[in-house]
């Protein structure tokens, strides 16, 4: 009986074993640095060609395509006045847009340029509006209506179905 | 109207807060008035929490934008159908919904359980009624649904356009539906522990909520990831979102926890793990709440409201603490009646899979707080994204779809060499035939492809064992009555209901596994910026840009559509149109994406952008078998509804075996 329970015993912890390897390699092996850019440039250790997380707004203006290759965006992002540059190829979400708040992922080059693989745009701004609430009175709010996005559809002939 | 929903969600706290000091004291002290009183606290609670959401539902339906709830999620041009989903499209009208469902659940549960086992039920009605006062608790003085704008706006803000959905109505609910339904299996536990009625009493009492809870958090989880799949245009349905996580493992516990209970009923053994594993799913669907609702962890649906986040944290304290005190100190009486005789047994696959199943949870579980653990240890944010859950959940996932076609025929107690031979001899050459065939035809470049190929095998060999169960049922079963093969099929699903509908249960679970090994491993996809007239191929497809259409649908919407045709073989085969959706008052596009799906592969299309010389940006994605993981979920949905159909044959089974047992063991009567 005795010699039942510790067989028992073993397989079971062979299991929990084996996940617990499992994880733990996972995390080594695919673990990436989150920061924001300000963390970034403070940060004493070079963190050049590993994988990186950072967080910041898109600085005013700084979008830039290249006109033949549409797929092509640089751009800078922001955070406490520490700026970052980054290049990203591939589409851009719907919510990327000047000052909007962006998490790109990737690698930093010894150029100092920041090449992303993924850009990621924060939470849908009702959630983001939602944190205002509290401290920002409901009324002033003729602001938000004029969205960039509106006048370029605008631009084009209506058509009805 | 709102002054009654305000006053009557104080009513309802005050009820509460009666009613489960009175249960308690009822139930310790004998007093029989005492309970009579106590016995109508959970309909008054009810009643008081029904009428404070229909005056807010009312609310949204009138457009009284005077609560501020109201205008900042609704406004005069909402759909009417929306108006009614925006009650729980915010953190204050969800919380005001988990409530009433909670409570709906309650009253259920009283009329189920009115005047009968009164050793335990007080108690369960006690411990609902304490989970009932701290959501009370929230929406009273934390997040009052009923919160007041001095001088009321003209118009609402809206709902965000990416909430409108026929997902949004379908999906928070079933969701909630699941989640809130585990407090009824962990009410009855913690009733069991208190008064020491620790026979397998709560589990039978409890069966059925648990399957209807964990079918809602199972379904809810599947609508989870159709929605993302289309509505927010990225070409996948599942990124291993804390959110999403937070979801995913209380349905994993309750998974490991369906099972490990089979066990208690059958063997009486795992007491102690039973009771650990509906607390933990409870404290999971408590976990995740907190996860959304604290914003502590980076995700795309935080509600950013950090200070709900932590009451939710200190609830959760307090339960595990009372709990795990509550389950020590009655571990003398959870001593199981029987150990595991062999490795090569039902049972000890049944604990397999429950380690397997802990084990998904757990890496789950540890990837999504590893943020925060990295930063109090090492003081630096490391986050784990998809690659860690694949690299770690894959593998195990693949030991439990194996284990799901050895459990099931796998002998009781002790399986020998002659019975191993009989029961896997088909499934595993059914397996070797398979990899044999797929061998030639299947690519196995990289590590997914060679996952996706081992999945494949697993699946045909448990598919393979799952059907030789029915067949050899079916034939037995025509030899002994002569029915014909349909009709034995059906009378004897039908008359082991919980057996075969657990079977076809796996099946749906197979086909989600196929599912999700397809789509990816041979998925591709593409970007290009078209001019008018442009082509490109992609899968043997032919995608030509044909024409930009600007729509003014409604006065605060206007559609962009651009229109591919799509040609296969030099044929037209179908027109795509995905398009982007400009919402007045809100700052952002939605895009709508255009999907074809068949049973072979999805051709999923988005407009990425568009210029004003009509030029567009096409993101196309090929999903190989997407369809199968939604068709999978309606097996599962199906298999599901048969094995909770009231039996009164398992009855009879049940109690056949009890009195065996007894005569077996004379045990003193109860009650």
């Amino acid at each position: 009986m005795k010699q039942k329970k510790i067989r028992f015993l073993v397989g079971s912890l062979l299991i929990v074993g084996a996940i617990g390897y499992l994880i733990t390699m996972g995390i080594s092996n695919t673990s990436t640095y989150f920061f924001t850019v300000d963390e970034l440039m403070s940060q004493n250790v070079s963190y050049t060609g590993s994988g990186l997380k950072v967080k910041g707004n898109v600085v005013n203006g700084s979008i830039e395509r290249d006109p033949n290759d549409y797929l092509n965006v640089k751009f800078s992002i922001e955070e406490n006045n520490a700026s970052l540059k980054v290049a990203y190829q591939g589409v851009t979400p719907d919510m990327f847009l000047d000052g909007g708040e962006v998490v790109v992922e990737g690698t930093l080059g010894k150029d100092g340029v920041f090449h992303a693989n993924t850009l990621l745009t924060s939470c849908p701004s009702k959630y983001e509006a939602e944190k205002e609430d509290g401290k920002m009175h409901p009324g002033a709010l003729t602001d938000k209506y004029q969205e960039p996005g509106l006048n370029k559809a605008e631009a084009l002939p209506k058509t009805t179905i | 109207m709102n002054d009654i929903g305000e006053f009557t969600l104080l009513v309802a706290l005050a009820t509460a807060l009666y009613g489960c000091v009175a249960y308690i004291m009822s139930a310790r002290g004998n007093r029989i008035d005492l309970y009579l009183s106590a016995d109508k606290t959970p309909f008054i609670v009810w009643a008081c929490v029904m009428i404070s959401s229909i005056c807010l539902w009312k609310a949204f339906l009138t457009d009284d934008f005077s609560l501020q709830y109201v205008w900042a999620y609704s406004n005069r041009e909402l759909d009417t159908f929306y108006k009614v989903a925006s009650f729980w499209g915010g953190q204050k009208g969800s919380l005001l919904f988990w409530t009433l469902l909670l409570t709906t659940y309650m009253l259920v549960v009283y009329f189920q359980n009115r005047n009968k086992n009164l050793r335990v039920v007080p108690y369960a009605m006690a411990v609902m009624l304490v989970i009932v006062v701290f959501f009370l608790f929230l929406v009273n003085f934390s997040t009052n649904p009923f919160e007041r704008i001095p001088l009321p706006p003209e118009d609402g803000r809206g709902l965000n356009p990416l909430l409108q959905n026929y997902w949004m109505v379908i999906h928070p609910p079933t969701l909630y539906l699941g989640y809130v339904g585990f407090t009824v299996p962990f009410a009855f536990a913690v009733a069991a522990l208190i008064s020491k009625d620790l026979d397998d009493g709560w589990i039978r009492m409890t069966r059925k909520w648990t399957l209807i809870s964990w079918f809602f958090l199972c379904m809810g989880n599947l609508f989870g990831a159709s929605w993302a799949y289309v509505e927010l245009g990225w070409g996948g349905y599942w990124a291993w979102d804390p959110v999403e996580n937070a979801a995913f493992m209380p349905l994993l516990i309750a998974t490991a926890f369906l099972h490990s209970v089979m066990i208690q009923e059958k063997k009486d053994m795992m007491k102690v793990w039973n009771m650990s594993l509906i607390l933990l799913t409870f404290a999971m669907t408590i976990f995740g709440t907190f996860i959304t609702r604290s914003g502590l962890i980076q995700s795309v649906h935080t509600f950013d409201e950090a200070t709900l986040g932590y009451y939710f944290l200190a609830f959760l304290f307090v339960i595990i603490a009372a709990c795990t005190a509550l389950i020590i100190a009655r571990l003398p009486l959870l001593k199981s009646a029987n150990e595991l005789d062999s490795f090569l047994s039902r049972e000890s696959s049944f604990l397999f899979n429950n380690l397997v199943l802990l084990g998904i949870a757990f890496a789950t579980f540890w990837g999504t707080i590893f943020p925060i653990i990295s930063e109090a240890v090492r003081g630096v944010k490391i986050t784990v994204g998809p690659p860690f859950y694949n690299q770690v959940n894959v593998p195990i996932g693949l030991a439990l779809l194996a284990l799901i076609g050895i459990g099931p025929v796998i002998a009781w107690r002790r399986a020998t060499f002659s019975n191993l031979k009989k029961n896997f001899l088909k499934p595993v050459l059914a397996g070797i035939v398979a990899a044999a065939a797929m061998f030639p035809v299947i690519p196995l470049g990289n590590r997914a492809e060679i996952y996706t190929y081992v999945t494949f095998i697993l699946c045909v060999f448990v598919l393979t064992s799952i059907l030789t169960e029915f067949y050899k049922g079916t034939v037995s079963r025509m030899g002994l009555k002569d029915e014909s093969a349909v009709g034995a099929l059906a009378t004897m699903t039908w008359r082991n209901k919980r057996r075969y509908g657990g079977y076809i249960v796996h099946i749906g679970v197979v086909l989600i596994f196929a599912g999700i090994a397809g789509s990816q491993a041979y998925g591709t996809h593409t970007e290009k910026h078209l001019q008018l007239g442009d082509s490109f191929e992609i899968r043997g497809y032919t995608i030509k840009y044909e024409k930009l259409i600007a729509v003014e649908a409604t006065s605060i919407k206007t559609r962009i559509i651009a229109q591919l045709a799509v040609e296969r073989d030099g044929k037209r085969y179908w027109t795509g149109h995905p398009e982007k959706e400009f919402y007045k008052g809100q700052n952002q596009p939605v895009s709508e994406v255009d999907v074809l799906s068949t049973w072979k592969e999805d051709l999923y299309m988005i407009l990425a952008d568009f210029g004003e010389d009509e030029s567009a940006t096409i993101k196309v994605y090929v999903n190989p078998m997407v369809s199968w993981m939604w068709t999978g979920g309606w097996v599962i949905a199906f298999g599901t509804m048969i094995s909770m159909w009231p039996d009164r044959l398992e009855q009879r089974r049940r109690l056949d075996r009890v009195r065996r047992q007894e005569q077996l063991f004379p045990t003193p009567a109860q009650e």
